[in-house]
């Protein structure tokens, strides 16, 4: 292939963006086109209300891959990333709470006020999970191999793999095969008696998933997260200006190396000649020629709605139908006139840790049961009426979010069932936001006072305005039988797809959690080997 | 001096005789201690009530191995198993699913309900068939643990990553899914019938605390489903006389072999002399020397029963306490002097032959499975009924019948009160929701017995009440069975063996378990020989 060949990428998410700065750093000539105004598909910096500015879907990073932020220099374009510690404040209605510290020791220390037994096994634990992890990451920064012809860089990676695994030693390796399929209920009950702990770590197991922490198969997603940041609660990485502002950086790095972005630009066809891909059409009817096109938009979209059915051989088309990607997940943010006061951080950090508490990540959730009965609701289509929170106050770090003196306050709602047996969204919309104001009442009684403002993403909205077909914000279902090999589908697990010169670089491929960058990373590799 | 025998077996299930009679015929001088007046563990049937002949536990066959049956010939010493044709799924709507064995009926039946189901079931079973077949020899087969760089293990890895590479990729597509998904997600792909979906996933939960979305199910769902394509008998049978007339027919082969059975003969300790199993003391007093212990009592007994903690090394011991047993189902055996009338197909039918499954729905059988996670028994449970003494007349008088009906949501930890103040409620609960379908059942009734999953702990040693003697979750199978690292029979205390469901290939009267834990010790007899 001649070097300087046009690449079309669909969709303008951090996937696409990486993907693009290696294209043309490998020499080709990307062209992302993202449908909406802004880049950055869910990581995006929005204004909901006058004055008021927050991360409308994902509200933390990843974080991102290193070697990623590295390559493209983020720093150099702008980027200013927070860490606040405490990652995690965890309340609980009986008035106390839990803070988890980046320094494991310094958690354990908190915990053992609750538990002595548990603030010993916490740092335990945390070392355990860092060894796992390490596979892990191994794993989710490989192209799953494919089963049929292997080829030697597949031999090689499972070598390289397998010599990770054998260093977890026997008891290791044991362990790590009898976690993947269990309950994360079941994982975290092995090592710890406190309910509001379980609660808090199992939590990572069902984040925008289809589970409940009993749900078997939930420890593996909660390991595959660990594979993106080893510490127990997993990651509170803010970047100033919101999610945004991170897209922003990745979009100028790839500028810089000579991809071109534009927005405003839906791509509503891929066309192909002959099983071959010969180009994109546009909305507004241009057409742009090109032999290779990279999707980052999730599979559903890709196959049934971008390609002519035609295009898709009947198997195939069968197991991306039954790639499950039923979001669960709703998104809800608040304009404070004033900064929610919780007694119960008070109790544990006293009036001088307070404001830190507050800038990482406060989880709402303080049982498993509590975290089950959420789960419980959604299996029936009726959104939880007690949910599990993911909150954030990002203005406590970044205030130029928000009119001075006052905070945003961003909830991922959590369970929200895409199919609502009674009613729809558009019709209950308004509940989500009464459910999490009364959930947080519970532990913030100001709370109530303080809303200026309040704007809903339901699972239909992330459908309809992000493009995320079933309102999954990971693209599909992390389940057993769809990762790795199978995500999205066997076969075609190789950032491939059946039509010659078509690609995936979206959270539906391989590893497919949240904001790493690895998918793309991974996928520029096997692209570029496919087009040179 | 105490009685020396080659090998004792703790445990005269059908699991602990199989072994017995296979040690035995390959020379061993050997002694079955059961703690019970009557063998057969779990696979037993005993005169409950005059004139009634209740199989109380295992009510039903299907994966007795073949090679057990013909190996030890148990037709002559009295096995007939008689066919049990069909199941009949009772909905709330008045209609009901009725499958039976013949697939042509079954399908047309099917039509009545989904045309495109119809034609679903055909390709589903097609589907299905190679599925058993590659996890078939699964069963008889030691499991390689993938840990080990020992050349046998990497041998048979091997041998399964090769016949996983001759599946096509539509076969491996199928089988990961069966490996990894929950039964629901899995039928979903299939079929749109809702009493359908809900009468198949049924069987993926049995025995497990899982719900039919709980990814692991599908397998457990395959388990299940190889019965009904097994070489031997085509379906599910009963056993004449009884699920008990197995483990007596399996006994008779033993004795004819030269094995000594003992019954009421409860083991109080396993006798441990510098790291060997040396021998086991009786509650009577007695003590039995052996040079082998063959224990098919569940790890629970096995480990922290009979054995002091120091015999055992620190991280096993932990492994033992948190092998998940969590009985999540009950049995409740009702005599009868008449015959259950369904609303949905009032009379006498066929349809009363074979098993009548209470599954009306998936909403109904996962709302049965959120009563049990938090502590309750199912307000509406999933039951699986039998009425035996249509077969097999001679389980009852002339005239009356027996009911059999396993129960599933039954948690062994109830969130308040006791199994013992709630039984009485349990059992008429289960009889309130038969009564919903056949109104008369409430009439008929002349004895009834409950066994709630305290009941299976006391009565037949089946620790928190499992019926598998411990979960079958996929990370409690194969080489993870029943402690990850020790699936191979043996334990950490030399001479003292596993025999029992809580070995590979797990529960249901398969008796693979006793037989391939005999192939193991008569190997290490060998080698310990020279």
């Amino acid at each position: 292939m001649p070097i300087g060949q046009k690449v079309v990428l669909i969709g303008g998410g951090h996937n696409a963006l990486i993907t693009a700065f290696y294209l043309a750093k490998g020499g080709f000539k990307p062209v992302v086109l993202e449908r909406r105004s802004v880049v950055g598909g869910g990581a995006v910096t929005e204004e909901f209300h006058p004055g008021f500015k927050a991360s409308t879907l994902s509200h933390t990073l990843g974080p991102l891959r290193a070697d990623i932020a590295r390559d493209m220099q983020l720093d150099k374009f702008g980027l200013q990333i927070f860490r606040p510690d405490p990652r995690v404040f965890a309340p609980s209605p009986d008035g106390r709470g839990l803070l988890f510290y980046e320094d494991a020791a310094k958690t354990a220390g908190a915990i053992s006020h609750l538990s002595a037994k548990d603030g010993a096994k916490y740092t335990e634990f945390a070392k355990e999970l860092e060894k796992v992890a390490g596979v892990f990451m191994q794993i989710a920064a490989i192209t799953p191999p494919g089963i049929d012809k292997p080829s030697a860089e597949d031999f090689w990676n499972l070598l390289i793999t397998g010599r990770g695994v054998r260093r977890l030693g026997k008891k290791g390796m044991l362990d790590l095969l009898r976690w993947g399929p269990m309950a994360v209920a079941d994982f975290v009950g092995e090592f710890f008696e406190t309910e509001l702990l379980r609660a808090v770590i199992a939590a990572r197991g069902i984040f925008g998933a289809n589970l409940g922490p009993w749900s078997a198969g939930s420890t593996a997603v909660l390991l595959l997260r660990a594979a993106a940041d080893p510490h127990p609660v997993g990651s509170a990485t803010f970047p100033r200006g919101g999610l945004g502002e991170f897209s922003r950086a990745l979009a100028d790095s790839a500028k810089k190396v000579g991809a071109e972005i534009r927005t405003d630009a839906e791509v509503v066809q891929i066309q192909t000649k002959s099983g071959a891909v010969a180009g994109v059409v546009l909305a507004n009817g241009e057409e742009i020629a090109c032999e290779a096109v990279v999707s980052g938009v999730d599979p559903k979209r890709t196959f049934f709605q971008l390609l002519e059915p035609a295009n898709l051989d009947p198997v195939v088309a069968m197991r991306i139908k039954n790639f499950r990607a039923r979001g669960n997940v709703a998104k809800v943010h608040l304009a404070l006139g004033d900064l929610p006061t919780f007694p119960s951080l008070a109790n544990a950090v006293g009036p001088d840790g307070f404001h830190e508490a507050l800038s990482g990540r406060i989880h709402i959730g303080h049982e498993i049961d509590y975290l089950e009965k959420a789960f419980d609701a959604a299996k029936y289509g009726e959104m939880s009426a007690a949910p599990y929170l993911d909150v954030t106050i990002p203005t406590m770090l970044d205030p130029s979010l928000a009119p001075t003196g006052k905070h945003v306050l961003s909830a991922y709602f959590q369970f929200a069932p895409y199919h609502l047996k009674e009613g729809n969204w558009r019709a209950r919309r308004g509940e989500l936001v009464n459910t999490v104001i009364k959930t947080l009442g519970m532990y913030s009684p100001n709370l109530a006072n303080l809303v200026e403002a309040a704007h809903v993403i339901t699972p239909v909205d992330l459908e309809e305005t992000y493009g995320y077909t079933g309102g999954h914000i990971f693209h599909g279902e992390l389940a057993l039988d769809q990762i790795f090999t199978m995500r999205p589908v066997l076969d075609w697990a190789r950032y491939r797809a059946p039509v010659k010169g078509l690609f995936l670089c979206g959270n539906g491929t391989h590893p497919g959690n949240g904001l790493t960058g690895a998918c793309g990373a991974n996928a520029v590799k096997e692209i570029i080997h496919e087009l040179r | 001096m105490p009685q020396s025998y080659d090998v004792v077996v703790i445990g005269g299930g059908h699991n602990g005789l199989v072994n017995a009679a296979y040690l035995a015929k390959a020379g061993k001088k050997v002694l079955v201690l059961e703690r019970r007046h009557v063998l057969g563990g779990a696979a037993v049937t005993e005169e409950i009530v005059p004139g009634f002949l209740f199989s109380e536990c295992s009510y039903v066959v299907s994966l007795l191995r073949p090679e057990i049956i013909r190996e030890l010939d148990l037709p002559r010493h009295g096995l007939e198993i008689l066919p049990l044709d069909g199941t009949f799924s009772p909905m709330l709507n008045g209609d009901y699913l009725w499958r039976v064995n013949d697939h042509a009926k079954t399908q047309r039946e099917i039509r009545r309900h989904s045309r495109l189901d119809a034609e679903a079931y055909d390709e589903f079973s097609k589907k299905m068939t190679p599925m058993c077949r590659f996890v078939k020899p699964l069963l008889s087969m030691i499991p390689p643990d993938p840990t080990t760089l020992h050349p046998k293990d990497l041998r048979q890895l091997n041998f399964l990553l090769q016949r996983f590479r001759e599946l096509s990729s539509e076969e491996r597509y199928t089988l990961i899914q069966l490996m990894t998904m929950s039964a629901a997600d899995f039928l979903d792909q299939w079929f749109e019938t809702d009493v359908l979906k809900a009468t198949m996933s049924a069987s993926g939960i049995i025995g497990t605390f899982l719900g039919i979305r709980s990814p692991g199910t599908a397998y457990v769902l395959l388990h299940h489903y190889m019965g009904e394509i097994d070489g031997a008998f085509r379906s599910w049978g009963f056993s004449r006389g009884g699920t008990g007339a197995i483990s007596l027919s399996i006994a008779g082969a033993a004795k004819e072999a030269g094995v000594e059975i003992r019954t009421q003969a409860p083991v109080e300790k396993i006798i441990v002399k510098n790291g060997r199993a040396a021998g086991v003391a009786l509650k009577s007093g007695e003590e039995i020397s052996c040079n082998v212990i063959s224990s098919s009592v569940d790890p629970h007994l096995t480990f922290e029963v009979f054995l002091e903690p120091k015999e055992l090394p620190g991280d096993f011991l932990e492994s033992v306490r948190r092998y998940k047993f969590r009985g999540s189902s009950g049995k409740v055996n009702l005599a009868l002097n008449g015959l259950p009338n369904f609303r949905s197909l009032p009379g006498v039918g066929a349809h009363l032959r074979g098993a009548m499954s209470i599954s009306p729905g998936m909403e109904y059988m996962e709302r049965a499975y959120d009563d049990a996670k938090y502590g309750h028994f199912s307000r509406r449970p999933y039951i699986d009924m039998v009425i035996p003494s249509l077969t097999d007349p001679s389980v009852a008088p002339p005239g009356k019948h027996v009911l059999s009906c396993f129960v599933q949501y039954a948690p062994y930890k109830l969130a308040e009160g006791t199994w013992d103040d709630q039984r009485e409620a349990f059992g008429n609960n289960v009889i309130d929701t038969i009564a919903e379908h056949a109104p008369n059942i409430k009439e008929l009734i002349i004895e009834k017995q409950v066994l709630t999953p305290l009941d299976m702990e006391r009565e037949f040693g089946l620790t928190q009440g499992n019926i598998f003697q411990g979960e079958l979750s996929l990370e409690q199978l194969f080489f993870l069975r029943p402690v990850a690292g020790w699936a191979y029979y043996r334990t950490p205390v030399d001479n003292l063996y596993m025999c029992g469901s809580a070995t590979h290939p797990g529960g249901g009267i398969m008796g693979a378990n006793g037989r391939i834990a005999s192939q193991v010790i008569l190997k290490e007899w060998k080698k310990a020989a020279n």
